[in-house]
Parts: C-alpha cells; structure tokens; sequence
C-alpha cells in the first residue's frame, strides 16, 4: 500500500519535464479548486489530474490519493449540514441536544459539503500529481539555489530513511529473538517496546552522524563559499507546459475576480445552468489544464512529435 | 565592522519598510482581509514557516550540527511509519521536543519540519504537508526555547509540555481543515469541528506522554551526552 | 650540497592525545612518504592506524579536538593552523563503512557534492562529475537512489566523489570491511590501478591482507599508537614471523616461517608462491588421500543426532526476487558449519528462515524434530540464538549485566550465575557495570554474543561474525566457538570470510543463487577454484586437502597425517 505513495521514475512525458515547468503546471491544478466553488469548475479539473494521471501511467497511485480523499471528502460531506445551519430547505431536523441546541440538515449545506468534498478530491488528486510526476530530487535541487542548507538537510534525510527503516526492522527481528514479544502487552507495554527499539536506534544513529559529518569534513563542507552543480535540461516541452501553466493561473485569478466562476449556495442554490461567457471561460481553462496532457498523449503517438519536442 | 553595520542597517530599513507595505494594504483592504481573515491566517502560518527555513539559511553550520539535525529528522519520519495504523500516535512529536529541548530551537524546528516532510515521501505528500511541517517545527522550536528558558524544568513540567503539543498540534491542523472547507465559519461550527477531533487529539497526547514517561529522562541524558561530546570536542582546537 | 630527498608529506615526532583521553592515541610518529608511494598500514584495532589515517586527512585536530605535538609537513612545508585545511584538497580520505559517508539522493548530486563545497565553477563540475563516471563505471547508476545501490556500489561511488576533488594523496581507511569479497576485490583494482597508472599516492588501512599485500611498497604497523614496523612487505612478512605477529597474508606467512633465516625475497602471490614451491620440492610430497578424509569424518558425523532439518525450502521476498529456492539442508547436534557463497546467494535469507524470523512460502523447518511454524516466537528465541551483523541491535540497557538479565527475564529463565560465567569465559568480567554503548565494537559484539550465549541455546546462528573485527578478536572468536560446538551445540556461521571459515568450521555449506551448490567437510574447499583459501591454491596439484598454513607446514616439515586431523 504504502509504495503507491512514493515516486516512481517511468519515463512519463510528464515526468521528463523541467521542475519549474511541472510545479507551475500543478500549482495551476491546486490553486483552482481552492479559488472556485462552481461545481462545473471543481469537477472539470478532477477530470483533468485524472487524465494527466492516465497519460502518465500513475492511474494506481493516483487511485491511492483517490480512496483517501474520498473519505476525507464523505467526512467534509456529512460534517459541514451538520456544523452549518445556513440555507433554507431543510432535509431533516434533528432532536434537540445539550450545550448546541437544535441542529438542521439542509440541502443547501449538503450541496455546499459536496461541491467542498471535490474541492478538497481536487487538492489531494493534484498532490497524487505532484509525487507521481515530480522526482523529489529535482525539487531539492531547484531549492538548492536559493537554501542550499536546507536542502541539503533534506536530501541528507532521505537518504537515510530507507537505511535507518531496514535498521529498525533488523533491530525488531533480534529483539524478538531475545525473547521480546511485539505482538502481546497493552497498549502501554507495546509503546515501550518499540520505545527500547527507538532508543537503540538513537544511539548508533547519533554515532553514525558524526561518521558522516566527519566524511562531509574530509569532502571540504564548510571551508568557503559553495558552488551548485545541479542543473536540469531545458526543452521545447518545457516551455509549452510552463506557459499552459502560466496561462491557467492567469486566467483563474482573472475569472475569479470577474466573478464568471461565482456560485452561490446559500440561502438557497443558484441555478447551476451557465451563460455563454461562463461556459467559454470555462473551456479556455480546461484547454490551458489539459494542453500537457494533450502533448504527453501526442508524443508517445508519433515519432515526430516526440523529436520535436 | 563598518560593513556589518551597513548590513545591519540595509536590514531594519528593509523591515521597516515591509511592515509600511503590510500595513498600508491591511488599512486599504481591512475589511476584505476581516471577512477572510482565515485565508490570511493560513497565508501568515505559511510566511512563518518560510522565515523560519530563512533563519536556518542565515546561520552556520559545522558538519556535526548538519550530520545531527538530518539523522534526528530521518529518526522522527522513519520512526512514524510503524505506527501508521494507529491514530495519531506516534513519537515524531516526542522526538522533535526532545531534540528541540537539547539542542535548541532552531535544530528543534528543522527536526520536526524535515521529519514531517520525510515521513511523507513515504506516507504521501498532500495538503497537509505544510501544515505538519510547521506544526512541528514549531512544537520543536518552543521545546527548544523551553530548554534555554527552563533548562531545569521538572519531570511534570515536560509531560504537560508534551501532552499540549498534542492538543495544539491537533487544533492547529484543525484551523487549515476548517478554513478551507466549513463555510460560513461561526463560533460553533469551529467548536463543533474541534470536537469532532478531539479523541484524536487526545490519542496524539496520550502518546506524547506515554512516550514521554517511558523514555524521556533517558533519551534526554543520551542527546545531552552527545551535545557534551560535540562542543567540547570544538573547544579543544588549537588555534 | 647532496640530494636532498624531500619527501611529499612527512610527519615528525608525532604524538595525539584524543579530547578526555590520557593515553596517547599515536605517539612519537615520524612518517615519510614520497610521492606515487602504496602504503599499506596495518595492526590490532585500537593501535591508532584509524587515528593516522585521520591526522593525514586533516582530521585530526580541526574535526576530533585534543591535543597535538610535532610537526606535519606537505612538500617540506610545515603546516600550521589555517594551512591545515589545505589539507581537505590534498587528500581525499575514505572511510570504512559506504552506508554513512553518502549524503546526497543521487549518484551525479554525490560526486559533485565536494566540488561544490570547493566552490568549482559549473564547467569544471560537469567535466569532472562525466570523467569520475566514467573512470568507474558509474554511468549505468547516474539517475540511481544512492541509498538503492549495493554495498561494493556505495564503495565506488564514495571512491568517486573523492577522487572528484583531484587529491595528491588517497587514504583508505579499512574501505573493504563492510564489503564481500567480490566487491572488496573490485575496490583493490580500482586503488592499484589508481596507483599505478594515474600515479596516486596511495595510503592504504587494512587488516585483511590477502588482496592488497602485494601492492604495497611497505607495510607499516602499529601497535597501542606507535610505528613498530616499517619496511618492504616481504621483509616485514619476515620480522612479524620472528616477532610472532600475525599481520601477514597466508602465502607470506608460509614461506617466511619455512625459512626464517635465509635472506631470500619471499613470495608474496600465489603465483609466485608456486614457482618458489616447485624449486623448493623437485619431488612432491606424498598427495594425500581426499576419499578417506571424507568418509572418516561422515561415519563421524552419521553417529550424531539430527538437530535442525530444512527441506525444499523456497522464500521469495514481498515484491523481490526468489531468495531461497529449494533448499535442503540436515544440521547435527556439535557440528560447525560455515555457510559461504557469493552476494545475494541466500545466506542470510537461510539464516533467517532457519531461525523462523521469516517464514518460507514452501517446505518446512524442524527443530528437533518439531516443524518451526508451530512454535511460538518465545520458543524459537530460546532455542536458537541468533546473532546479527549489528551488535548495536542487542544493546537496550544501561549497563553489561542488565543486557544478559533482560534476555533472561524475556524467558522467564531464572538467573543462576549463568551470565557472570559467560561474562567471564568472553573476557568481560571486568566490564559487568559498564555502559555497553561506551564499549568498542569488538567488546560489543561480545556483549550482544554473551546476551544470547545466557539461555545456553541448543543452536547458535551467527550472521557475517568476523565483519569488522581484527584478527586478535577473530581468533578468539572462532576459538569460542569451537568450544561451543566440542560442548555438543550446534553452530552455524554465515561468513564471507573464507580463511576464517577453513580455519574454525569443520563442515562448509556453500550456497549459489540460492540453492545449495555444494556440502561436505571443510576440503572441498581445496577442490573450489575461486573459493579455495589461498593456502589451498598455492598447494593444488601438488597436496590435496591443505587449507591452512599450519596443515601446509606439517605437510612440508614431513608427513601428510596432519591435513586430516581437524576433520
């Protein structure tokens, strides 16, 4: 379960790209489900992380995402007529209760929960994205420029997890041998032992961290101002991606201050029907969100395509 | 000296300036910013968050201190995923307090936000990385100010620490859940959502102090033996 | 005015004392060493060759403290305080274990990470990063996760990225400790051919010898912090005989103990080990019979009960390959067994089948005479004790005592003197009130060994035992356990260490892609091409069944008897 969280490399048309590209690219597909509440709008761009998804194989990981937004999103369904009281139809009235009162279920705060469980499907379906499509490394890199430390302390860091995960599990085995049941005690009792587990690997952890500072040492950390030597390819694709990107933040800001995006749930739901300047701005958008998608599906299709870009 | 003055200097007037900015656009769109104060709450805890890893840019670094917060860091994500299956226990909190308490804030900060963020190359990255990532460093940060304020602080004294970092990091997760998805926000449907979480939060500090009692005292003399071992080791070069 | 010969880096009158330390940890040094010299440094763990190593990598005081007096010099320079970090340019130093030097994601990110510290502009990176990845065949690994790559890959790469930094000098501290022989193998090429072709000075830290001996220009070795010995390998080979140290690889060893007062250069490969074997016996010595060994020792074996019997196991890791496949294997009460094989043969997977940590997909597992899966985890861990690569994973307590009564107390097995006669018999007696994370890695494993020792398991499983420890601890070891076995329990010992494994085992397993590809008593190791001990090579066609140098000189001082006794 856990490995479908992790990035992959698959050669995917998306994950070729340039991380500035990329981040701009989904930082498009994350800002517009947090700007827009039309319901046409938050399930429009659902449909384009999945299709991004499909063009770069990720459909399981990207289900992964999926299942767990879709509990979260059933909670922020049931949570939000439970916790508003605003709009007019009421569903159903709940008995009376100590310290809240009376609580109504209407059908304007359902809807409302609703259209804020795509919302929120948006927000995570765009991070499925963003591990499927984006290396860590490169981020890391792109950060070195401005906080070398920093990101040098991340890559440091996750360079050791897989190293100190399999120490842990070697640990628990020989504990285990020693007689040290993992699997019985209470609550407490179990805490504590995987606390003498923790505490073992806090000890040869610290030790081993002064080994690699001293090889850190012995490479000439510290002794003078640093270069950087990271540094990504730059091609055609980048730039089609980077301004469809662009595009899509641009128009999104645009349409959410003309307000061709606005829909009202409360007192009571507006007519979800749109006019024509609605649906045009609507298909612009789409067009800018899925213009990557459209490359990746044209590159792995014709040979030509793929070399020109 | 003179160079450092000016730098100094070019600083506060930078600063100065800033705040200006801030606040002339809070007076011109005060009551645009009132009615989605959340968004802006959010937009602050962000820029905190920010300032902080400025913080640890501008600062220096020997090859201990970067090798020490990085394998703290690995120690408090790796150490998450076995208890993935439990709800919100876990001893990354407890991990960054202590580191935090021993070797001050700002290794404390950059303990917990490193290890949220590690944890979740593996746990999955999502809208709540952020949030984590500040939430512990600064549950890391205060430990740290608590250590230089109280290096003396009593046994109780760090257990109730612990348990209201779980409480506070709950909430404080809370905010970022609320805001963006509870509208209209009023007073009892933020109380209401607060309760709804507060089993989990009280999970979280349940763990806190449970990991706290058991292995506290002892964690916190091995991180202060090891502290002892890398500063004297500095003093005595020769120069 | 003469000649003066200034030698590259020298160090005089050199003596360090670590910080709270009173005991000098290198004292009254004086080291010369010119440019394009291999220097192979060697001695007991603790003798301050890691220490040496260190002071000429500039380490030593900038990174440890403590105090230094005498003088370095770099080209007849002294150096003093700032100058020393000239030093991080001048030599690139590599350490003994990959896991712990590596601080990037990438392989690319990991060669440039010192270039980038040297502040190189970005052409000059790349030129270097491409050539470094060339050199060593790193190209295949470019995109790779460093932390994916494989020990002898880690290796590599740690060589490359410090000689990405162009140093004049290359320490290697012990770099092939944590590495199996092939890979171990691939390093030493890598370092000769950096020596001899690219015209690197080479300072080589090693305690296993029988790759690098020949390398050397000289062998220096050290004892509690000073230099006892600093000559020519085949002189030195000579001296430690007399002195009666053991820093000398098997071949060396053999010949300098047949003739120890002649003045004669001694061979120092097997290659030139036979040719000097076959001026020294016109005639051969009489073969000796290999049938009767194997039939004496297994009517031997056939006597003893049947402890532990595995068959048609398979284990395939969850998303990984086959580990095991179809391995069958009988291990009687008091027998020894060494299980050797390449890397990723199966050994440790066996190892952990047959200690019921995993659990085989197929065939099953009895432990006198009871399948392992219905026994619960309690009983597994009294019965078998099991001792891993790390001995860090045993020490959860805070002092020698409470690690053996912890083990003790899981049992619910009472506390009747057991541990202190355990204590006493590995030497630690003295140790019982001690912090066992304070201890050494040598005294360490000792502890975690006396841990598991204190239920008096019927069977003993050891993972790679002799990782890391000198050859004092590595006697002693192996001595222990030979005492263990003779006392009627069972041992066995997944090694890559093949001398290790002919000296002490008394029957050798050995595995390939995991399946069993040959069983028997320790000479069949004699008939192994590539896995014969050196003694073995140097003696094939002329003497069967001589694995040891001590078989090898009785066989020379007259009688062949002597091969078979410890069969």
């Amino acid at each position: 379960m856990l490995e479908n969280f992790c990035y992959k490399h698959k050669g995917a048309f998306l994950q070729t790209l340039h991380p500035v590209a990329a981040l701009t690219y989904l930082a498009a597909l994350l800002l517009r489900p947090l700007i827009f509440n039309h319901p046409l709008y938050l399930v429009g761009i659902l449909l384009a992380s999945l299709l991004a998804a499909v063009v770069s194989d990720a459909l399981g990981e990207w289900f992964s995402y999926f299942t767990v937004g879709l509990w979260m999103a059933a909670l922020v369904l049931f949570l939000n007529p439970l916790l508003c009281q605003s709009g007019e139809t009421v569903l159903l009235s709940l008995p009376s209760l100590p310290l809240i009162g009376r609580r109504f279920f209407t059908l304007e705060a359902l809807c409302y929960g609703a259209a804020m469980g795509i919302r929120l499907l948006g927000v995570i379906t765009a991070f499925a994205l963003y591990n499927t499509l984006v290396h860590p490394d490169k981020v890391t890199g792109l950060l070195s420029r401005f906080a070398w430390k920093s990101a040098l302390v991340v890559s440091m860091s996750t360079r050791m997890i897989p190293a100190l995960a399999r120490d842990l599990a070697a640990a628990r085995e020989v504990q285990q041998m020693r007689g040290v049941d993992f699997s019985s005690g209470n609550l407490r009792q179990r805490l504590q032992k995987y606390g003498w587990l923790l505490e073992l690997l806090l000890v040869s952890s610290l030790e081993g961290s002064l080994q690699t500072a001293e090889a850190m040492q012995a490479r000439a950390f510290g002794c003078g101002p640093r270069s950087h030597y990271r540094h990504e390819l730059v091609r055609p694709r980048d730039y089609l991606c980077f301004l469809s990107g662009l595009f899509a933040l641009l128009l999104s800001v645009y349409a959410r201050v003309r307000g061709y995006s606005a829909f009202s749930f409360y007192p009571k739901l507006a007519q979800p029907a749109a006019g024509n300047i609605v649906l045009f701005w609507f298909l612009m958008l789409m067009f800018c969100l899925l213009f990557p998608s459209i490359l990746a599906w044209g590159w792995q299709r014709w040979p030509f395509l793929r070399s020109r870009i | 000296m003179p160079v450092r003055t000016l730098n100094r200097l070019a600083r506060i007037a930078a600063a100065v300036l800033l705040t200006a900015g801030v606040l002339a656009l809070a007076s011109w769109q005060l009551r645009f910013i009132l009615q989605h104060w959340a968004v802006f709450a959010l937009l602050l805890l962000l820029a905190a968050l920010v300032l902080f890893f400025i913080h640890f840019e501008k600062s220096t670094l020997s090859s201990r201190e970067v090798g020490l917060i990085s394998i703290l860091a690995t120690l408090a994500a790796v150490s998450r995923v076995p208890f993935a299956a439990l709800p919100s226990i876990q001893p990354t909190t407890f991990l960054t307090i202590v580191s935090g308490y021993v070797f001050g804030a700002q290794a404390g900060f950059m303990v917990g936000a490193v290890g949220a963020l590690g944890s979740n190359f593996f746990l999955g990255q999502g809208p709540w990385t952020p949030f984590q990532m500040l939430f512990w460093g600064l549950a890391g940060a205060s430990a740290g100010a608590l250590g230089k304020y109280f290096p003396d602080v009593s046994r109780v004294g760090m257990t109730i620490f612990s348990a209201s970092w779980g409480f506070l990091f709950g909430w404080l997760m809370n905010l970022f859940f609320v805001v963006c998805f509870i509208e209209p926000l009023t007073w009892s449907s933020i109380l209401l959502a607060y309760a709804a979480s507060f089993l989990f939060d009280c999970m979280h500090a349940f763990g806190n102090v449970c990991f706290y009692l058991l292995l506290g005292p002892s964690v916190i003399k091995v991180l202060q033996r090891f502290k002892a071992k890398i500063t004297y080791t500095e003093s005595q070069v020769p120069g | 005015m003469g000649v003066a010969t200034l030698a590259f880096f020298e160090i005089q009158d050199l003596t360090y004392y670590y910080p709270t330390r009173d005991k000098p940890s290198l004292d009254q040094i004086n080291l010369q060493i010119s440019e394009g010299e291999f220097l192979l440094v060697t001695g007991c763990s603790g003798s301050g060759k890691s220490t040496l190593a260190r002071l000429i990598a500039g380490l030593i005081p900038e990174f440890y403290g403590g105090r230094l007096q005498g003088k370095v010099l770099l080209r007849g320079v002294k150096l003093q305080g700032r100058q020393r970090s000239a030093l991080h340019t001048e030599v690139g130093i590599v350490f003994q274990d990959p896991e712990r030097q590596l601080v990037m994601t990438s392989v690319e990110a990991e060669i440039a990470f010192g270039l980038e510290n040297l502040g190189l502009p970005r052409p000059e990176m790349f030129r270097r990063v491409a050539e470094v990845m060339t050199f060593l065949n790193l190209l295949p690994l470019r995109d790779q996760f460093t932390a994916a790559l494989s020990g002898g890959e880690k290796q590599k790469l740690v060589l490359g990225s410090v000689i990405a930094m162009h140093p004049r000098i290359l320490v290697l501290d012990e770099p092939t400790s944590q590495l199996d022989p092939v890979a171990a193998t691939d390093i030493f090429n890598l370092v000769e051919s950096l020596n001899r072709e690219m015209g690197y000075t080479v300072i080589l830290i090693e305690q296993r010898l029988e790759r690098c001996f020949h390398l050397a220009d000289r062998l220096v070795v050290m004892e509690e912090g000073k230099i006892i010995c600093d000559q020519a390998p085949g002189e030195a080979a000579r001296w430690q005989v007399k002195e009666g140290l053991p820093f000398i690889p098997p071949v060396a060893r053999f010949f300098a103990a047949l003739s120890p007062g002649s003045d004669s250069p001694i061979p120092l490969t097997v290659r030139e080990g036979r040719r000097e074997l076959q001026n020294r016996l016109p005639s051969f010595p009489p073969r000796v019979n290999k049938r009767d060994c194997r039939k004496k020792s297994s009517a031997q074996e056939q006597q003893k009960p049947l402890l532990l019997q595995a068959r048609g196991l398979w284990y395939a890791y969850p998303n990984g390959p086959e580990a095991v496949r179809g391995l069958s294997l009988q291990i009687r009460e008091g027998e020894l067994v060494a299980v050797i094989g390449p890397n990723a043969s199966g050994k440790s997977t066996l190892l952990k089948l047959l200690a019921g940590i995993i659990k085989p997909d197929r065939g099953t597992v009895q432990l006198q005479g009871i399948n392992t899966r219905n026994l619960p985890p309690s009983e597994m861990g009294r019965n078998i004790g099991y001792l891993s690569q790390n001995p860090n994973d045993y020490l959860t307590r805070d002092t020698v005592e409470d690690e053996l009564k912890f083990t003790l107390e899981n049992f619910n097995l009472p506390d009747n003197g057991i541990g202190i006669k355990i204590l006493q018999r590995l030497g630690l007696d003295h140790l019982r009130q001690a912090n066992p994370r304070d201890l050494s890695s040598g005294e360490r494993q000792r502890v975690a060994l006396a841990s598991i020792l204190v239920t008096e398991p019927p069977l003993l499983l050891l993972d790679e035992p002799t990782r890391g420890i000198d050859c004092r601890l590595k006697i002693g070891l192996g001595s222990l356990l030979q005492e263990i076995a003779s006392s009627g329990r069972t041992v066995v010992v997944v090694t890559h260490d093949l001398e290790f494994a002919v000296e002490y085992a008394a029957r050798v397993v050995m595995l390939c892609d995991g399946k069993v590809a040959c069983d028997g008593p320790r000479q069949i190791l004699g008939d192994s091409i590539f896995y014969a001990p050196q003694m073995a090579r140097l003696f094939r066609g002329q003497a069967e069944g001589i694995l040891t140098v001590d078989e090898a000189l009785a066989i020379m001082q007259g009688g062949g008897a002597g091969a078979c006794q410890d069969a």
